[in-house]
């Protein structure tokens, strides 16, 4: 119900910089994925907005309003926490009912609002059991009760479902987005799951050493990497090393056409393997010889391993592609990514030669 | 096994097995009814002259039994004096250790400061050598100070022997408590203190109750400390004890006031019973 505005925030830890200058806006209302790998500082920045961490400089306003200097106990935050804490001495009603009986509510709102809040998440008639008495899914849904019943304007959520098997991981996660929807709650929920973060996310930021290193909705991040490190993090992605030189663009193997103005030096091209066709055998331009190396069957698709002398290459292809393994074949992209020099990636894109095997 | 946890069902049990345990395991058996014999003998012999009226020679139990002798302890006056004036101590003691110690091991849990484990065994330290020698160099200072002979030097020298119990109990039981959990409750508006009070204490509270128990039942023991730093005028119920066994005056009133001297140590096993028992802790942690 809130913006959210982080303005150069950085935290140190002794000579550890755990989180970076991060200048980072919230919308009202946004589902905002922080993704990176372990130890990138997700969970220090979460901790700064709660406000269980000072930070070392920069600002964090909410609605406008700076809070960096209010404590967590006056911050207009809720967190859901990757461990269960909920507080083993209380019965699910009083974990959700504390911060209301804090709030000096009457004793009939409090119970009408425990009971909203348990209905949300499923949980309706648990009122009287201890946390012991849930499995972790059910605690992690209290845990989320306790803090959407405070109508806080932003919801911090650190790896809430983590701990949880892979099904219910995404029954919880789908309930969660149905419940922020409809609250309108802004929230802020950290992963390193990118397919958790791919699926939920209005917009996510994927983070690396502590630095935001792209902010993006989830088919930006996807398609157009801004960094290496995206590019790498997110999804399969072939990555190879190359060599510009005269508008052309020499891998091992292959050379590819240049986009206008690419200067000269070293470079990387990533494609990803859906963006790469199998044709026939031959000398094709801008097409690597392989052998089919292997061919693995993923449901809906099939994830083949090209051999290209020195290097193995990866792709995907529909069901219907008629290939075996030990075929010799010409692996041709369609679509590639130039990151060179640290700047933006260069695009291109090339049409398919009409003998190619996938449609 | 400790006596709290003998109820009716485990001696049914006992005696229906009895024989077969003692075809499979006469050893044990055996070991076990020596055992008692040398704990549970002296307790006997005690328990029975603190109701004997008489008891000659070649009797094993005494040849007639009443309560004239407890009417005659409780009405000497060093008793009538002593005994409320232990429990006083006592709790004293206790109350005082809480308030210096509970906050110092909140500390020592929760803030990792430079010298914290050196702090924390130098705690130790006061229980690893002869009490004695401490408390005779504690007596010299205590003397130059005017503190021998009066209550508040022996409050001093009981509080020393409480703080190991009453930091390392509490500090295991912090530290054994999520920060998280803390976190959450600030989460959600609590203040530091309301969190200190209504999250953390509550969790905490059955080892803190046994280290305030443990603490009050060894004070109101206390005698070494209390004999060389009190007397002649501050006088406490396990020193009078000393005097009366020595002074070879009655064995009634040694046994009578052993049999006091135990009721403490009842209460503890009564309330740790209750406490492992009931509440949260057999539904929350599944005890
Ligand atoms: N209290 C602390 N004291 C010292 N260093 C810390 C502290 N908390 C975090 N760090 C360091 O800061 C960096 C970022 O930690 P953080 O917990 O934010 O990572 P994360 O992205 O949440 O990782 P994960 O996905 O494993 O939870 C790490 O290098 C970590 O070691
Ligand atoms: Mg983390």
């Amino acid at each position: 119900m809130a913006t959210l505005d982080l303005i150069n925030l950085t935290k140190q830890f002794g000579t550890v910089t755990a989180v970076d200058a991060v200048n980072l806006s919230v919308q009202d209302g946004e589902f905002m994925c922080i993704l990176g790998p372990s130890g990138c500082g997700k969970s220090t920045l979460l901790r700064m907005i709660a406000g269980f961490e000072m930070p070392t400089e920069g600002d964090i306003r909410i609605a406008g309003d700076s809070v960096t200097h209010l404590g967590a106990n006056k911050r207009p935050t809720a967190m859901v926490f990757q461990k269960y804490t909920l507080w083993p001495h209380m019965k699910v009603f009083d974990n959700i009912a504390f911060g209301l009986q804090l709030r000096r509510l009457p004793r009939a709102e409090i119970a009408r609002k425990v009971e909203e809040a348990l209905a949300l998440v499923s949980l309706s008639g648990y009122e009287e059991r201890y946390p012991s008495q849930l499995s972790g899914g059910q605690q992690q849904r209290v845990a989320l009760a306790r803090a959407i019943v405070l109508e806080p304007k932003i919801l911090l959520l650190d790896e809430p479902f983590s701990s949880l098997d892979a099904i219910l991981r995404v029954r919880l996660r789908e309930e969660l987005r149905r419940i922020q929807r409809r609250l309108k709650i802004t929230a802020i929920f950290v992963t390193h799951d990118q397919e958790e973060a791919l699926t939920l996310a209005d917009r996510i930021a994927v983070m690396n050493a502590g630095r935001v290193e792209q902010l993006d909705a989830p088919t930006q991040i996807y398609d157009n990497p801004a960094t290496l490190f995206v590019a790498d993090f997110i999804g399969a992605m072939n990555l190879l090393q190359a060599q510009v030189s005269g508008g052309r663009i020499v891998l091992s193997g292959v050379t590819l056409d240049a986009p206008p103005g690419l200067q000269d030096g070293a470079a990387t091209v990533a494609i990803r393997p859906e963006d790469m066709a199998l044709l026939p055998d031959a000398a094709h331009a801008g097409a690597w010889r392989a052998v089919v190396e292997q061919i693995s069957d993923l449901g809906h698709y099939r994830r083949a391993l090209l051999d290209v002398g020195d290097g193995t290459l990866k792709i995907y292809l529909p069901k219907s592609a008629a290939v075996r393994e030990g075929a010799q074949v010409a692996a041709f992209p369609r679509r590639y990514l130039i990151y060179a020099n640290g700047g933006a990636p260069r695009e291109v894109t090339r049409a398919l030669p009409a003998e190619a095997l996938t449609v | 096994m400790t006596p709290a946890a003998i109820t009716p069902s485990f001696w049914m049990s006992t005696r229906r097995s009895f024989a077969a345990a003692m075809r499979r395991d006469g050893f044990g058996i055996i070991a076990l009814v020596v055992l008692a014999l040398v704990i549970l003998g002296p307790l006997y012999s005690v328990v029975l002259w603190a109701f004997a009226e008489r008891w000659q020679y070649p009797s094993l139990i005494p040849t007639q039994f009443g309560l004239s002798f407890w009417e005659q302890t409780f009405a000497r006056a060093d008793i009538q004096r002593a005994l409320p004036f232990s429990i006083v101590l006592a709790s004293v003691v206790t109350l005082l250790s809480a308030v210096i110690c509970l906050p110092a091991s909140y500390a020592f849990a929760r803030i990792k400061f430079r010298g914290r484990q050196a702090l924390l065994l130098s705690f130790l330290a006061t229980n690893a050598f002869p009490r004695f020698g401490l408390y005779v160099s504690i007596a010299v200072i205590f003397f130059r100070l005017n503190l021998i002979g009066t209550v508040p030097g022996v409050i001093l020298i009981q509080l020393v022997n409480t703080l190991l119990l009453m930091i390392w109990i509490p500090t295991a039981a912090f530290q054994g408590i999520d920060r998280s959990l803390e976190e959450a409750a600030l989460d959600v508006g609590a203040s530091p203190l309301r969190v200190f009070i209504q999250i953390t204490l509550p969790m905490v509270m059955p080892a803190l109750s046994a280290a305030l128990l443990l603490t009050f039942v060894n004070t109101f023991y206390e005698a070494q400390g209390a004999l060389i730093v009190g007397l002649p005028r501050v006088v406490t119920m396990p020193v009078l004890m000393y005097s009366l066994i020595n002074s070879q005056l009655v064995v009634q009133y040694g046994a009578i006031v052993s049999f006091v001297l135990w009721m403490p140590s009842l209460l503890l096993l009564l309330v740790a019973n209750r406490l492992l028992r009931g509440g949260y802790l057999t539904a929350g942690f599944g005890v």
